[in-house]
């Protein structure tokens, strides 16, 4: 239900968007929060619902970077250049299928990182608003989304 | 995680010193920490938003203003397109869904309106025509000409070498439909064998034209690389200073014109190579071979050809009207009638003489049985060994004289001429019955004669015609 708000939120924002403006996640999450809210669905609170949108923002988006072929062509990628950052920054849309498998493992060995990265690059939170949602320090929280990082960082680039 | 390298590499000796592979994870940890850069800083939809494009095709019956969508026809880089029926004027049209993210700047959606307001002005034969631009509930649509047929890429895919006289005619009707444009000065930009169509009465139309620039999204049509590898636009048609990312002008298309010619003539690609980007080096460095030794084409032909595919554009011709003109010097001059034509225009002239026997011996009935209606039969015979006589002379004129008209002469004289003839045979057949109480003989000579150009014209010219030139009349 959420997956399919925010899907129908995305698609009539991106044909209304003024010009000049970033699609915020945060503003599209909260909206669907709105909506969602206000049909009287019963949410423990705004901070599970923040959970589940970012968990679809993050099954929308890799699906739709799979739909574009996305994984055939992070395959045929040179994975030593890789460890360049600049070059995983410029073209994200082509390693989401990769990054998706990743947090998959990531999940597996620490599920509350997991967490961060979908609230952070997924449903783009703030630091506090992460930390918020999650019941810790945003130092805590700093320090934890370094790590979540770095460990996909090396994961991705295959070193 | 804040802390320097040296200091961490310290740190985690100190404290992880008895447990090796605990040390390692943890320096392997921070050396990727301060490599990640920009890794996953900014989130993905600001980078991404087009992601979240609704991009479900739109189901047949749909409606869309007053168009109704019969069926999708293709994805290209603009969009979808659909076939649909405009309820207004009854017409089937090819509706091109332009992508959200092309028109979301107003000055964006203000230059495509320019360049379809430019391209509906172009009104060529050769060119699918570019009906309106419609905006429909915040959507962009542009509504063009459906052309049913095929296009040449499928032609060249398939493997079929064209003959000498159908590379002139393509070559023509191509250089004809870019000069019309170019008069206008605008230029395709993306002239590819898969951007002509050959429509069911195997007329060519050139699609696209003046869009090239609305799929790639900015005002320049530069080649824009996004990933190692991977170049947007069709590089294998660019010239040099297309993909060079320079201004381009009318001498782009001459350039793509040679490549799809060349193409389209041999059936390979003049810079062929195993990547896209070893053909675009190919494109930028390599001269093609000679394209005389891969193909039975004219040497003019391959001439003209060749000085479109010079590297400088000040090598080629200054526009699509100057290799008009090439052409059409070249055919004239070179005149070169195919293996066969001999025959071919002895046929003709054999046929028009069996005209001319026909007409004469309706004149003698005519005075052997002087009824109403022989002398109609025979008036009409003397009409349409006229009219037959005249096309078929025509044809030998244009075979010796003006040989590159010759193949759209003939395709639009096929169909009179058949009529003709079946005309000419059923007055002769009447007369064999008009003149038969008077005498077997002359009956039997009306009767064989009418059969005799009813089964040239069947049988006999069709052979000639394939022998000659290699296709049907």
């Amino acid at each position: 239900m959420v997956y399919d708000e925010l899907r129908r939120l995305a698609a009539a924002y991106m044909r209304r968007e003024r010009p000049g403006q970033t699609l915020q996640a945060t503003a599209l999450v909260h909206e669907a929060y709105m909506r969602l809210a206000g049909a009287g669905t019963p949410w423990h609170d705004e901070r599970h619902f923040v959970g589940i949108a970012a968990r679809s923002m993050r099954q929308i988006l890799v699906e739709r970077a799979r739909a574009r072929g996305a994984q055939k062509r992070w395959a045929g990628l040179n994975r030593v250049s890789m460890t360049d950052a600049l070059a995983v920054a410029s073209e994200p849309v082509v390693m989401l299928p990769a990054l998706d498998e990743a947090l998959t493992r990531l999940e597996a060995i620490d599920a509350e990182q997991a967490r961060i990265v979908e609230l952070r690059y997924f449903a783009g939170l703030s630091i506090e608003d992460t930390a918020d949602a999650l019941g810790m320090s945003p130092a805590t929280l700093k320090r934890r989304w370094a790590l979540a990082r770095a460990w996909l960082f090396r994961e991705m680039s295959g070193t | 995680m804040d802390r320097d390298a040296t200091d961490v590499a310290a740190w985690v000796a100190r404290e992880a010193a008895d447990d090796s592979a605990v040390r390692a994870e943890v320096l392997s940890l921070v050396d990727h920490h301060s490599r990640a850069g920009a890794f996953l800083a900014q989130p993905i939809v600001e980078q991404a938003a087009d992601l979240l494009m609704d991009d479900e095709p739109l189901a047949p019956g749909a409606r869309i203003g007053d168009y109704t969508i019969v069926r999708e026809l293709g994805r290209g880089g603009m969009g979808r397109v659909y076939l649909a029926s405009d309820a207004r004027l009854g017409r089937t049209v090819a509706l091109k869904a332009l992508a959200p993210h092309l028109m979301r700047d107003p000055s964006q959606r203000e230059r495509l309106r320019g360049e379809a307001r430019a391209a509906a002005a172009l009104t060529h034969p050769g060119i699918c025509t570019v009906y309106a631009l419609e905006e429909i509930d915040g959507d962009l649509y542009i509504a063009t000409e459906f052309v049913d047929g095929h296009t040449l890429g499928e032609e060249i895919r398939a493997g079929r070498q064209p003959t000498r006289d159908e590379a002139w005619q393509t070559a023509r009707e191509l250089a004809a439909a870019l000069a019309s444009a170019h008069a206008r000065g605008i230029v395709h930009r993306d002239l590819k064998p898969d951007n002509v169509m050959r429509d069911r009465e195997g007329r060519l139309k050139i699609l696209d034209f003046g869009l090239a620039r609305i799929g790639v999204g900015a005002p320049d049509a530069a080649p824009r690389m996004t990933q190692p590898g991977t170049l947007i636009g069709t590089p294998a048609y660019m010239a040099p200073e297309q993909i060079n990312g320079l201004p381009v002008d009318a001498r782009a298309d001459v350039f793509a014109f040679g490549v799809l010619l060349y193409e389209y003539a041999c059936g390979a690609h003049p810079f062929a190579a195993s990547t896209a980007l070893a053909t675009v080096a190919r494109v930028l460095e390599s001269d093609a071979r000679p394209l005389a030794s891969r193909a039975d084409i004219p040497s003019r032909l391959a001439d003209v050809i060749a000085r479109c595919l010079q590297k400088a554009p000040a090598g080629r011709f200054g526009s699509a009207a100057e290799l008009l003109g090439a052409l059409d010097a070249a055919g004239a001059d070179a005149a070169e009638p195919a293996r066969h034509a001999t025959w071919w225009r002895v046929h003709h002239v054999v046929i028009t003489l069996l005209y001319i026997a026909g007409a004469t011996f309706a004149w003698q009935i005519k005075e052997w049985v002087e009824t109403p209606v022989t002398v109609s039969i025979f008036l009409a015979l003397g009409a349409t060994a006229t009219i037959g006589g005249v096309l078929r002379g025509h044809f030998v004129f244009t075979s010796v004289m003006n040989y590159p008209r010759l193949t759209t002469e003939r395709r639009r004289t096929r169909r009179p001429l058949m009529w003709l003839d079946g005309l000419t045979a059923v007055l002769l057949l009447a007369d064999a019955a008009m003149v038969a109480g008077t005498g077997a003989l002359p009956a039997v000579f009306a009767l064989a004669l009418g059969l005799g150009i009813a089964l040239a014209s069947l049988v006999l010219e069709p052979a000639t015609t394939a022998a000659a030139f290699g296709d049907e009349p």
